[in-house]
C-alpha cells in the first residue's frame, strides 16, 4: 500500500472522531460548532505528555482523551441552561477560545540538547513517538481503525440499549423525556463527556501522526465539517458521520476529475444531497430499511437450515 | 482620558459596520428562524465582483459599490433558494449545513477568479484625517458611521411605516400567525433574505474600502462578526443587533489598545460566551425573550 | 357559503381527515363538535390553506379555494381565529388589528374599521398600545376575532375559542359570537363546548376519527346524546356511552 494511500486512510480514520465527536451531541439534540477545542486540547496534551514528559502513547492518549472529556464537561455544565443557536454560539466561543489560548501558549522544555513544546503561533512540532518507537505508518493506520472499530461497536451496542434509547428521548423532546423520566442533566453531560473524550483521542491520534500541530488547524472550519460529516452521512446510525468523512476527504482527495473546482460541484452536491435527505444518507429511515432487509435475509438462512434439518429426519 | 475617548469613538465608528452586519444576520434569523453560515461569503462575492470590475474595467468608486451590493443580492438569494426555500418546518441542521456547503462553493469561485490572496479594493476616501480638537477621525471611517446610520434608518421606517415591513414584522413574531391573516410568508422571507443580503453588502463595501484590501478570509471574518455581534444585542432584535455590533466595535477597539490583537479576539469571544451563559437573551433580548417564551408557552 | 367535499389530508403516512364533507350556511352559525384527535383544527387548517389536503374540493362562494396558499385564502373573504388565539405577542394591539388586513388595500377603510373594533371591544381600545403577549386569555381572544374580522370576511372560522377560559368569559365569547352573527358575520364554529356551541349553533356536525358522523340542528339529537359523543366520541355506532 502506497504512502499516499495510508495517509489518506489515516486521516479518515482519525477525522472520523471528532465526526463522532459532534455527532453524540446531535443525538442528545444538541448542535456544537466547538468540537474541533477538545481536538486540540486532545493533540496538544498528549503531544506534551510524549513529547515532554516522555510518556508511552497509550497513556499519552489516555490523558488527551480524559482531559478532553473533563473539559467538555465544564463547558457542559456552564451552558446547560442554554439550547438552540444559543448553545451552539457559545460552543463556538469557546473552541474560538481555546484556539487563541493554544496560539498565546508556550511552554517548551530541553530535551536533549533541544526544545521542545508548544511554541505559540508556530505551533508544537517534535511530536516524534512513532518515529523513535519505530512504529511504521501501516501499524499506526492499524492501531487507529482498531480504535475507531471498537468505538464503533460501542455505538452499535448503545443504539440498541435503553440508555441510547434515552439519550435520543433527550435529544427530540426534552420536556417530554424529562417526564417520562430521563434525567435530561444527566444525559447531557454523560454525552458532552464521551463526545470530549472522543475529539480528545482523535486529537491525540492527530498530533502523533503529523508530529506537528498549530493552532491554525483547529480552526471553525473543522467545527463545521465535523457536523457535516453527520449531516451527509447520515444521522441514524454511528456509521453515518464515518461515511460522510470517507466521502469528503476520501472522494475530494483522490479525485483528479475537477482539479479547480472540487468545492463548487461537491457544495452544490451537498445542497441537493440535504434538500432530498435532510437527514443525510444513512438516515433513520435508510437504518431501517437497511436492518429489516438484512433481518429478512437471517430469517430466510434459518428457515432453510430449518427445513434441512427436517427433511432430513 | 482621551485615548480612551480617542478609542470609543474610533470603536463606534468601526462597530457602525458590525452593526450593519448584524443587522441583516437578525433579519434573516427573525424570519427563518434558521443560520445563513453564508451570510459573509455572500458579501463577500459581492465585494469581489467590485474588485474583479475595478481592476478590470477599471470603474470607479461608487458604481463598484452598486455592484457589491447587487452582487450580494443576486449570490443571496441563491443562498435563499438553494439552502432556505425548500426545507419547510423541520430540517433545521439541513439548511445550516447546506449554506455551509455554498460557503465552501463561493470561497472557491472566489479564489478561481481572483487567485492571489490579497487584492486591491479601491479605497473611497484618500483625504487625510480630520482633526477636532485633541481627536482625529478617518474620512472613510466617518463615512461609515453616517452610512450605517442612513441605512439603519431606512431600515427603520421600511419596518415600521411600510406594508412589507409590518409583513416582516409578523413573520419574525410568529410566523403560522403571519400566514393566517394573509401574509404571503414565503414570499415575504424571500425578500427580507436580499433585503438583508444587500445590507450586508453596503457593510462589505464600506470595509472593504475602508481597508483598501480585499481576502479570501473576509466571508468567515464578516460571517463571525456578525453572529457575535447579534448574540451580544440579543436574538431577533433589530435595535439589539444595532446595540450588539456598536458595543463590539468599541470593546474590540480598547482591548487591542490595550492587549494586542490576539487578546482583542479573546475578549470578544470571551464576552460573547459569558453573555451567553449568564444573560442568554443578550443585552437587549432577555426580558422580550422570555416574556414571549412564556407566552408561546401559554398558546 | 362554504362548501367542504370530501377533503383528505394527511400528516406523512397517516390519514387525519379520511373524506370529510360540510357545508357552512351563509348568514348562519355553524357547528363542528367532536373529541379531541377528531381532526378538527385539521379540517380548519386544511380550509384556510395552512395544510394542502390530498383530494376532495372546498368552496367559499361557489369558487375553488382547495391547494390555494393562505394569503390568497385571506383575499377571497375566509378568516380563521385558530386555536390558542396565536396573537402576535411582540406586537401591539394596534398592530396586530393592522396585521389582520394585511391584503387590504383600502387605507383609508382599515383605519375606519380599527375604530369600529374598538367601539365593539371596549377593552381592547384601552390596551390599544399594549403589547399583545401580556394580555389576558379573554383579552387575546377578543383581539384574535377582532383581527379576523379585520379582512372583511365573507366567512369566520373559529377553532375552539372557549379553550383555557374561564366561565364567565366563556360567556363572552359566545355572546360575541351571537352579536357578530346578528350584524351578518357566517360563522363556522369548532367547539369542545358543546353545551355552549349548541346554544348558538343554527346547525352541527359531529366528528370523530377523521369523518363526519352526524348532521343536523339542535333538538333534533338529545343534547346529553350529543355532549356524550362530542366529548367521549362513540364506542359503537349508534349507540350512546
Amino acid at each position: 500500500m502506497d504512502d499516499y494511500l495510508v495517509g489518506v486512510l489515516s486521516n479518515i480514520g482519525i477525522i472520523s472522531f471528532v465526526a463522532l465527536s459532534a455527532y453524540v451531541l446531535l443525538l442528545a439534540g444538541e448542535v456544537s460548532f466547538g468540537q474541533q477545542a477538545f481536538f486540540a486540547i486532545g493533540a496538544y496534551a498528549a503531544g506534551m505528555a510524549s513529547a515532554m514528559l516522555r510518556w508511552p502513547l497509550a497513556p499519552a492518549l489516555c490523558l488527551g482523551a480524559l482531559i478532553g472529556a473533563v473539559a467538555a464537561v465544564a463547558v457542559g455544565r456552564a451552558t446547560l441552561r442554554l439550547t438552540g443557536l444559543y448553545f451552539s454560539m457559545a460552543t463556538l466561543a469557546f473552541a474560538e477560545m481555546v484556539r487563541i489560548a493554544f496560539e498565546i501558549f508556550t511552554l517548551q522544555v530541553d530535551i536533549g540538547g533541544s526544545r521542545v513544546g508548544p511554541n505559540g503561533p508556530d505551533g508544537f512540532g517534535d511530536i516524534r513517538y512513532l518515529f523513535e518507537n519505530e512504529i511504521t505508518s501501516i501499524q499506526y493506520l492499524c492501531a487507529i481503525y482498531v480504535l475507531l472499530a471498537m468505538v464503533l461497536a460501542g455505538f452499535f451496542m448503545l443504539e440498541r440499549s435503553r440508555a441510547g434509547r434515552m439519550l435520543r428521548q433527550a435529544g427530540t423532546d426534552a420536556v417530554l423525556a424529562e417526564l417520562q423520566g430521563v434525567r435530561v442533566v444527566r444525559v447531557r453531560l454523560i454525552a458532552a463527556a464521551a463526545a470530549g473524550a472522543l475529539a480528545g483521542l482523535g486529537g491525540g491520534l492527530y498530533a502523533h501522526l503529523l508530529t506537528y500541530v498549530e493552532p491554525g488547524n483547529f480552526n471553525i472550519m473543522l467545527g463545521v465539517h465535523s457536523l457535516a460529516y453527520g449531516l451527509i452521512g447520515g444521522l441514524g446510525t454511528a456509521f453515518g458521520p464515518v461515511l460522510g468523512v470517507l466521502i469528503d476527504i476520501g472522494l475530494l482527495e483522490s479525485s483528479r476529475l475537477f482539479a479547480g473546482y472540487r468545492m463548487i460541484v461537491f457544495g452544490g452536491l451537498v445542497a441537493v444531497l440535504l434538500i432530498v435527505r435532510p437527514r443525510g444518507l444513512l438516515d433513520e429511515r435508510a437504518v431501517h430499511r437497511i436492518s429489516t432487509y438484512v433481518k429478512g435475509l437471517f430469517d430466510a438462512l434459518a428457515a432453510r437450515r430449518l427445513d434441512r434439518s427436517l427433511r432430513r429426519r | 482620558m482621551i485615548d480612551l475617548i480617542q478609542n470609543t469613538l474610533d470603536g463606534v465608528m468601526i462597530g457602525s459596520s458590525y452593526a450593519l452586519l448584524a443587522l441583516g444576520f437578525t433579519l434573516i434569523f427573525g424570519t427563518m428562524r434558521r443560520l445563513n453560515l453564508a451570510y459573509g461569503p455572500t458579501i463577500m462575492a459581492g465585494a469581489y465582483l467590485g474588485t474583479y470590475a475595478s481592476l478590470r474595467l477599471g470603474i470607479g468608486a461608487l458604481p463598484v459599490a452598486l455592484l457589491v451590493i447587487v452582487g450580494a443580492a443576486l449570490v443571496g438569494l441563491y443562498v435563499e433558494r438553494l439552502c432556505f426555500r425548500p426545507f419547510g418546518e423541520g430540517a433545521v441542521m439541513a439548511s445550516m449545513i447546506s449554506s455551509f456547503a455554498v460557503w465552501m462553493q463561493i470561497e472557491e469561485a472566489a479564489t478561481l477568479a481572483m487567485p492571489r490572496h490579497l487584492n486591491a479594493f479601491p479605497p473611497l476616501i484618500t483625504s487625510a484625517p480630520i482633526a477636532l480638537g485633541p481627536y482625529f477621525f478617518r474620512a472613510d471611517h466617518l463615512l461609515m458611521l453616517i452610512v450605517a446610520a442612513v441605512v439603519a434608518g431606512l431600515v427603520y421606517l421600511a419596518l415600521y411605516h411600510t406594508r412589507f415591513g409590518l409583513g416582516v414584522r409578523t413573520v419574525i413574531d410568529h410566523r403560522r400567525a403571519a400566514e393566517l391573516v394573509g401574509v404571503p410568508t414565503e414570499r415575504i422571507m424571500m425578500l427580507a433574505f436580499v433585503l438583508a443580503s444587500s445590507i450586508g453588502g453596503i457593510a462589505g463595501f464600506l470595509i472593504a474600502a475602508g481597508d483598501g484590501q480585499i481576502t479570501p478570509m473576509f466571508g468567515m471574518w464578516a460571517t463571525t462578526k456578525g453572529l457575535i455581534a447579534m448574540m451580544l444585542g440579543g436574538l431577533g432584535s433589530v435595535p439589539g443587533a444595532l446595540l450588539g455590533g456598536l458595543a463590539l466595535g468599541v470593546i474590540e477597539t480598547h482591548a487591542q489598545s490595550l492587549f494586542g490583537p490576539q487578546v482583542r479576539d479573546l475578549i470578544a469571544w470571551g464576552l460573547l460566551f459569558a453573555v451567553l451563559t449568564f444573560w442568554p437573551g443578550g443585552l437587549l433580548g432577555t426580558r422580550r425573550i422570555a416574556r414571549a417564551a412564556a407566552v408561546q408557552r401559554r398558546m | 357559503m362554504l362548501e367542504v367535499s370530501d377533503i383528505a389530508t394527511a400528516y406523512g403516512k397517516i390519514e387525519a381527515l379520511k373524506g370529510v364533507s360540510l357545508r357552512a350556511g351563509k348568514g348562519g352559525i355553524t357547528c363542528l363538535l367532536g373529541p379531541n384527535g377528531a381532526g378538527k383544527t385539521t379540517l380548519m387548517y386544511t380550509i384556510a390553506g395552512i395544510l394542502k389536503p390530498r383530494r376532495g374540493s372546498i368552496r367559499l362562494a361557489g369558487a375553488e379555494i382547495a391547494g390555494l396558499p393562505s394569503a390568497r385564502i385571506v383575499a377571497r373573504g375566509l378568516a380563521l381565529v385558530p386555536e390558542n388565539r396565536l396573537v402576535f405577542p411582540q406586537m401591539s394591539v394596534r398592530e396586530n388589528l393592522l396585521a389582520g388586513a394585511y391584503q387590504r388595500k383600502d387605507g383609508a377603510a382599515v383605519a375606519q374599521d380599527i375604530e369600529q373594533m374598538y367601539a365593539r371591544f371596549p377593552r381592547l381600545q384601552e390596551r390599544r398600545e399594549q403589547l399583545a403577549g401580556t394580555l389576558s386569555g379573554g383579552e387575546q381572544q377578543m383581539l384574535a376575532v377582532a383581527r379576523a374580522l379585520m379582512s372583511r370576511p365573507r366567512i369566520l372560522l373559529m377553532d375552539e375559542p372557549s379553550l383555557g377560559l374561564a366561565p364567565l368569559v366563556v360567556e363572552e365569547v359566545f355572546r360575541m359570537i351571537g352579536d357578530l352573527n346578528r350584524d351578518g358575520v357566517t360563522i363556522f364554529l369548532v367547539e369542545q363546548n358543546a353545551h355552549m356551541a349548541l346554544k348558538v349553533a343554527h346547525h352541527f356536525y359531529l366528528m370523530e376519527q377523521g369523518r363526519v358522523t352526524f348532521s343536523g340542528e339542535p333538538g333534533k339529537l338529545a343534547e346529553d346524546e350529543v355532549i356524550q359523543r362530542a366529548y367521549l366520541g362513540t364506542k359503537r355506532p349508534g349507540r350512546v356511552g
